[in-house]
């Protein structure tokens, strides 16, 4: 059963422009708060104009950093090797398929991540080396951080849906009023 | 004794400083598997693993391990473990890398596998197989996927082209050990696209008593890898002389296939071939193939089944047995 507490502060008074605030919130699986939870709020229609920047997904001491990526659609991430040995990236079940082949520290390889949906990624030469990438279609979104509090900084007041992911766990997903002092609380239980 | 004795203090200062530095990361690999094959034997390890930054691009690799099994005489469950029922310091080292402009510059410093052909700890398990290949045994007279060296590694070049130099002396675990002295292994390394060839010499001690091996030990390899779209294929050759008077060569070949309808599964197979030309009866010719598969059962948990069928006269018991492993795997990190 998912439970879902969302606070809100006071509303701002009505402007002709709406207000841009800084939705803030926390994650949290119970009472312990989650870090790397992505969370994401649709986007209206005709907020979709700025263009998707470049991301890297590190390969460093044998593992991925970071280990939870959100990005917009039409990101291209790209995989440099930091470590002496090769690595293979690749990513078979869902979300963006692809197979990066063997290459050595010092080279990258890039991905075009142009379809919302959740990617693992693994790595063919270690098997305990795994992240996520997941696409959204917003530029509203953000991944919390060790502390599970996350900021979506930006976002026009108004009425949005949200959605929170993570790991092993069914979406969390429900409406939400951003204003000034707004702040957006989310729980796995 | 003063070598063991710095490396361990090496890696006990790395992880100590590890566990103060900030803004670092550190990896924690906890690994235990158990194992029975047909050949009338039974295996346990444990393998821990912890890697990471020490700050100023310096990273650390520390690694101990832990294996015993019923019996031994026999390779099975020879892949990654020395089987020797204590607990031994295998990897620990510290390294940088450097990248000025499109170059490539690595100083490795401490006790780590001999840089030989296809030896990364990634590489060193042989995922999916439970036996270390011939010309990798102990005591078939050629290399060992328990050969440590105690000294200096150098890579130099650009990423898909590199010459590699370690300088240092033997600090071998497991049944064989190398006699103490210089030892020396050049490689090369190209890569073209997905495939990547390997060139390795080493010039080093025997591991057999001093009374019956004369001269050094010297052996030429040469190694490919080839990965793409889930299939992977490798290999290593060599030939060379484990001292004065005798020969070895040989290989393997192996598949690996995880392709995406095979789901947990991933397809192994391998053929290798080992001569060891020496006075009777002490000569050895051996052929062996392997078919097998490594299956992810279940989050951290693997299990791998080998079916192996050898020929001539390898010093086994059975000219087909079958071996099966289970591992469990738990990684941690942390990031401060």
């Amino acid at each position: 059963m998912l439970l879902v507490v969302a606070v809100f502060g006071s509303l701002a008074s009505a402007a002709p422009a709406p207000a841009l605030v800084d939705l803030q919130g926390t994650t949290r699986v119970g009472d312990r708060t989650e870090p790397h939870a992505v969370v994401w709020l649709d986007a209206p229609a005709g907020s979709m104009a700025a263009r998707a920047p470049r991301t890297i997904l590190d390969q460093r001491n044998l593992d991925f950093s970071p280990q939870v990526l959100a990005v917009r659609v039409g990101t291209v991430v790209e995989f440099p090797n930091n470590d002496r040995v090769f690595h293979n990236v690749f990513s078979f079940h869902d979300g963006k398929k692809f197979d990066l082949g063997l290459y050595p520290v010092g080279t990258m390889r890039r991905v075009t991540f142009d379809h919302p949906g959740l990617s693992r990624i693994f790595c063919n030469i270690h098997p305990n080396m795994g992240a996520h990438v997941m696409v959204v279609d917003t530029p509203y979104f953000t991944v919390s951080g060790d502390d599970g509090r996350f900021t979506i900084p930006a976002v026009p007041a108004g009425t949005y849906t949200y959605h929170a992911w993570r790991p092993g766990r069914p979406d969390l997903t429900g409406p939400v009023v951003v204003a000034p002092v707004a702040s957006l609380e989310l729980r796995w239980h | 004794m003063a070598l063991k004795l710095w490396t361990t203090v090496v890696c006990a200062t790395a992880l100590l400083h590890a566990s103060v530095a900030s803004s670092q990361s550190t990896v924690v690999e906890v690994t235990q598997t158990v194992g029975a094959s047909t050949e009338d034997i039974a295996a346990v390890a444990t393998q821990i693993r912890a890697f990471g930054e020490l700050g100023a691009g310096v990273r650390f690799m520390g690694e101990g391990a832990w294996g015993a099994r019923s019996a031994g005489e026999t390779d099975a469950f020879g892949a990654a473990y020395p089987y020797t029922n204590r607990l031994q310091v295998i990897e620990a080292y510290g390294e940088r890398t450097f990248q000025p402009g499109r170059f490539l510059v690595g100083v490795r410093a401490g006790r780590y596998r001999t840089p030989f052909g296809i030896s990364s700890a990634s590489d060193h398990a042989y995922t999916g197989f439970l036996r270390a290949p011939l010309i990798r045994y102990d005591g078939y007279f050629a290399l060992t996927n328990n050969s440590l060296e105690h000294g200096v590694d150098v890579i130099v070049g650009v990423p898909r082209l590199t010459l590699e130099v370690s300088t240092g002396v033997p600090g071998d675990v497991g049944e064989e050990s190398r006699r103490p002295g210089l030892d020396t292994v050049v490689r090369g390394q190209g890569a073209v696209g997905p495939v990547i060839v390997g060139l390795s010499y080493s010039n080093t001690k025997p591991y057999q008593p001093e009374y019956f091996a004369f001269g050094r030990a010297v052996f030429t390899g040469i190694d490919v890898r080839y990965m793409h779209g889930g299939v992977e294929a490798r290999g290593e050759w060599i030939t060379g002389r484990p001292f004065d008077g005798t020969t070895t060569t040989g290989g393997y070949a192996d598949l690996i296939v995880h392709r995406p309808l095979m789901g947990p599964v991933t397809a192994v197979m391998r053929i290798e071939h080992l001569v060891y030309e020496a006075e009777e009866p002490f000569e050895l010719y051996g052929l062996r193939y392997t078919f097998g598969a490594r299956v992810r059962v279940f989050r951290q948990f693997t299990a791998v089944i080998n079916v192996i069928h050898q020929t001539e006269d390898l010093p086994q018991r059975r000219p087909t047995s079958v071996d099966v492993g289970l591992t469990y795997s738990l990684r941690s990190r942390q990031t401060r």
